[in-house]
């Protein structure tokens, strides 16, 4: 490790924690510094985390997936669904539900790549089309009568610890390795900064893309999973919640450690860091909207790093190469995603 | 068409005008006028210093030394210059009056819409027949379209006695619509304006122009009446008689063995039918003016886009409907021409853009990518090539053109492809990668790769290459080899200016 990987620029969301953590344990010592704190935010993120993930996948391949949210919710209702109406055992319930979830990443990755609708607007549209299914599946009624044994997948404990959570390292362990360590996640990254180059690099961008898309819709089916098994009820209402969270620690993330690339640990920290923010500001008595604002600025900061961090690059090229008799060689810049532009 | 030539009094001057880039002078010294009433062409080839000249004029770049100055005469408005560039910068959903308006046209207030049509109206019809002005741009011929590229530069003069720089903006046209602009032009100059034409087409120079000023590597060689030229003669001022310049290049011939790759009756893009045998050691060239397909051979092989063929075998194998993936498997190698956009991927390190068509070498234990033998091999490839800096952990869009090319050819020569195909390979690039590039496409050769170079840089092609193939039109029109491979023979076949074939000499478009 060298002194740059310990810049603000590349690890500024542990420089944040840190002012944060001296803050409210100066504000608010006796709530704040309890184990039970950091034990429920470890916990309660971890389906979160889950969901940052599910939209992390995809993006670095270039779909940012506005869906994720219904996604998870969709796919809670219908974990209930198949529970207690279908009355499946829970051994045909979970893998039914991952399988759905990888087959609404395939049908998003159809609409993206063979219908050429630009992902954003395919995500927005298949976020809608969830939300209409969750309520016809659910009736909008929270679906109840579980069965004893599910909830005990979301909440049992190992360690003071509870299951989610190791869930949650084990899909982020995964996801790093194949995202960072095999030949495939390098073609994920290739097929999202320049999917053209990638092209003619030999890799099958469309594949790519596809499998992305199916992957994080897996992962956000087991989100789903283990949200209805939390709260022991198919809810209708809380799926939703879960994309503004997740995108910002995706977005927080790809400003930390591997400088503008989105990436699992990044995300991982900022989502956690983010989390302890809102809950020291809720532990001092702020009220229930500051979540939302929190997340709000928090994307927009966010974002608005990461392209900062682009343009400082770009104006230090310009200096050195201003001379030279061609266009910047950086490709054009793309859609949404930070990484397209740095 | 020349009568006012000498008697107009200068709009523009240009005095003595330096633009270096790292490695290159693109403009030494550099002096030219433009008058009043006349049109003066400049010619040059790739890399003369024409489009820098453009550039510094437009102010896009900062000149190193000299002056452009727009003097003005006794009781007369200084001129401005306006720009009519290659791609007329219209916007085609638009109409022609919406796009005639766009200019300072940020008011908020209701515009009367019927007296703009009127005036656009006439605006147009100065340049010859009116056309529908309430169209979308996009749908009007390319005549018209540069029509009102035209109209729209001379909105607003409040004096005919401005200076009109022309860019290349006969590429889109055909021979009809091409006379269509000339009418336009010429009237302006008798009107008092100032032409400053750009082109590569010697027909079009001959019929418009009254002066030719030629660059060659950045400095004006010839600045003469265009009454007393001939094509010879613009061709011999254009390339210079300097063969003493060109690297002496021992032709290979290797034609006698079975061919790497062999096409016939390739289509797609703006090729109609093209026959290609590639030998192995062999650098074959494929040379042509705008236009000819010259730029979509290589990708057609390859596979980028979509192609047909009656046979095509590379290595002795059928090969039906290439794609990039299945032709990296057949050990074709692939150099785009647009680096930035086809060639490589800005974000990510010099190592990750080599070792990306092929990471099986570079794996370690359980499929995973070992970073030690990546690093290791990034090393010793960046070495090889002389990539400055010898950094495999920079990102690639932060090395200069000349370095980001070798990396791209480093990353295609890593696994000795049986064929290599480049397009513009050295475009770009300052003269040093340039010499490089140039040895290591040689040494693939010699290692008995088969090369194939589609390039609009003639010197290029005499020095690297074994054989020229000139294409015209999507056609194959010349092949040339030993003594016939000359600069002048290749300019001659490129344009189709044959002595024996009066026709092709006054045909103006691609057409």
């Amino acid at each position: 490790m060298n002194l740059r990987a310990l810049s603000f620029r590349n690890i500024s969301a542990v420089y944040i924690f840190v002012v944060m953590f001296v803050v409210f344990s100066i504000w608010i010592p006796d709530r704040f510094l309890q184990v039970g704190v950091w034990r429920s935010i470890l916990d309660a993120e971890a389906l979160t985390g889950l969901a940052a993930l599910a939209a992390l996948i995809p993006l670095v391949t270039g779909s940012l997936n506005l869906a994720i949210g219904a996604q998870v919710g969709f796919t809670a209702i219908l974990s209930g669904w198949l529970l207690a109406k279908a009355g499946l055992p829970i051994a045909v319930q979970l893998p039914l539900v991952l399988v759905v979830g990888a087959l609404i990443g395939w049908v998003t990755a159809v609409v993206i790549t063979r219908l050429r609708v630009e992902p954003i607007v395919a995500t927005l549209a298949m976020s809608s089309i969830l939300l209409a299914g969750m309520a016809w599946v659910s009736g909008s009624q929270q679906i109840l009568d579980l069965g004893p044994s599910y909830r005990t997948l979301a909440t049992t404990q190992w360690a003071g610890v509870t299951v989610p959570v190791y869930i949650l390292f084990a899909v982020a362990l995964v996801s790093w390795y194949v995202l960072e360590r095999t030949p495939v996640g390098r073609r994920m990254y290739a097929s999202g900064f320049n999917p053209d180059s990638a092209r003619l690099a030999g890799v099958g961008v469309t594949r790519i893309q596809t499998g992305a898309l199916m992957a994080g819709g897996a992962i956000s089916a087991l989100a789903g999973a283990l949200l209805t098994s939390r709260l022991n009820a198919g809810d209708p209402t809380v799926g939703p919640s879960f994309l503004l969270p997740a995108l910002t620690a995706v977005f927080l993330g790809s400003t930390q450690f591997r400088g503008g690339r989105f990436n699992v640990w990044g995300t991982l920290v900022a989502m956690y860091v983010l989390a302890v923010g809102i809950k020291g500001l809720q532990l001092g008595g702020s009220p229930r909207w500051v979540n939302d604002l929190f997340y709000g600025v928090a994307l927009i900061l966010a974002v608005a790093l990461s392209q900062w961090e682009s343009r400082g690059r770009m104006l230090w090229r310009g200096r050195r190469r201003s001379g030279e008799p061609e266009e910047p060689a950086e490709a054009e810049p793309k859609v949404t995603t930070p990484a397209g532009h740095s | 068409m020349s009568a006012e030539m000498s008697g107009g009094d200068p709009l523009l001057r240009v005095t003595s005008l330096v633009k270096d880039f790292p490695g290159l002078r693109a403009l030494d010294d550099v002096s030219l006028e433009v008058r009043s009433g006349e049109v003066v062409a400049v010619l040059g080839h790739n890399g003369s210093g024409k489009s820098t000249l453009v550039k510094v004029l437009a102010g896009r770049y900062a000149a190193d030394g000299g002056t452009v100055e727009l003097p003005a005469s006794a009781g007369e408005e200084a001129a401005e210059l306006h720009f009519i560039h290659q791609d007329l910068a219209l916007v085609g959903a638009l109409t022609a009056v919406e796009n005639l308006n766009l200019i300072g046209s940020a008011r908020l207030h209701p515009h009367d819409s019927r007296a703009e049509r009127r005036r656009a109206t006439e605006l147009v019809s100065r340049f010859g027949e009116a056309f529908d002005v309430t169209v979308p741009v996009a749908s009007l011929t390319p005549g018209q379209r540069a029509i009102v590229a035209i109209a729209r530069a001379l909105d607003g003069w409040t004096h005919p006695r401005n200076v009109l720089v022309l860019d290349e903006p006969t590429e889109s046209l055909h021979g009809a619509e091409v006379e269509v602009l000339f009418s336009a032009v010429r009237r302006l100059a008798a009107d008092g304006a100032g032409v400053m034409f750009i082109s590569h087409r010697l027909d079009e120079v001959l019929a418009l122009a009254d002066r030719v000023v030629v660059l060659r590597d950045g400095r004006v060689v010839a600045a003469e009446p265009v009454d007393g030229l001939d094509h010879d003669r613009l061709v011999e001022l254009i390339t210079g008689v300097t063969p003493a310049e060109i690297e002496a290049h021992q032709p290979q011939d290797v034609r006698s063995t079975d061919p790497v790759l062999s096409v016939r009756g390739l289509r797609g893009g703006a090729i109609e039918n093209l026959d290609l045998d590639l030998h192995a050691g062999e650098v074959v060239g494929v040379a042509g003016v705008l236009g000819s397909g010259r730029e979509a051979v290589p990708s057609l092989l390859f596979g980028a886009v979509p192609s047909h063929a009656g046979s095509f075998t590379v290595g002795g194998a059928v090969v039906l409907a290439p794609t990039p993936a299945t032709s990296i498997r057949r050990k074709v190698a692939f150099v785009p021409g647009d680096r930035a956009r086809h060639g490589s991927t800005a974000q990510m390190s010099a190592r990750e853009n080599l070792t990306l068509p092929q990471m099986r070498t570079v794996r370690g234990a359980g499929g995973a990518i070992s970073t030690r033998r990546e690093r290791a091999e990034a090393e010793r490839r960046l070495a090889a090539y002389d990539v400055r800096p010898h950094r495999t952990e920079q990102r690639f869009g932060l090395f200069s053109g000349g370095n980001q090319q070798k990396i791209v050819l480093a990353r295609w020569l890593r696994d000795d492809p049986l064929v290599l195909l480049l397009d513009e390979p050295t475009q770009g690039v300052d003269i040093g990668a340039k010499t490089t590039i140039y040895e290591a496409v040689g040494q693939a050769a010699a290692n008995g790769t088969a090369v194939l170079v589609s390039s609009s840089d003639t010197k290029e092609l005499l020095r690297i290459c074994d054989r020229v193939l000139v294409l015209r039109d999507g056609r194959l029109v010349a092949e040339l080899a030993g003594e016939a491979l000359t600069e002048h023979r290749l300019l001659v076949e490129g344009y189709g200016l044959t002595p024996d074939n009066p026709e092709i000499q006054t045909n103006q478009g691609p057409s």
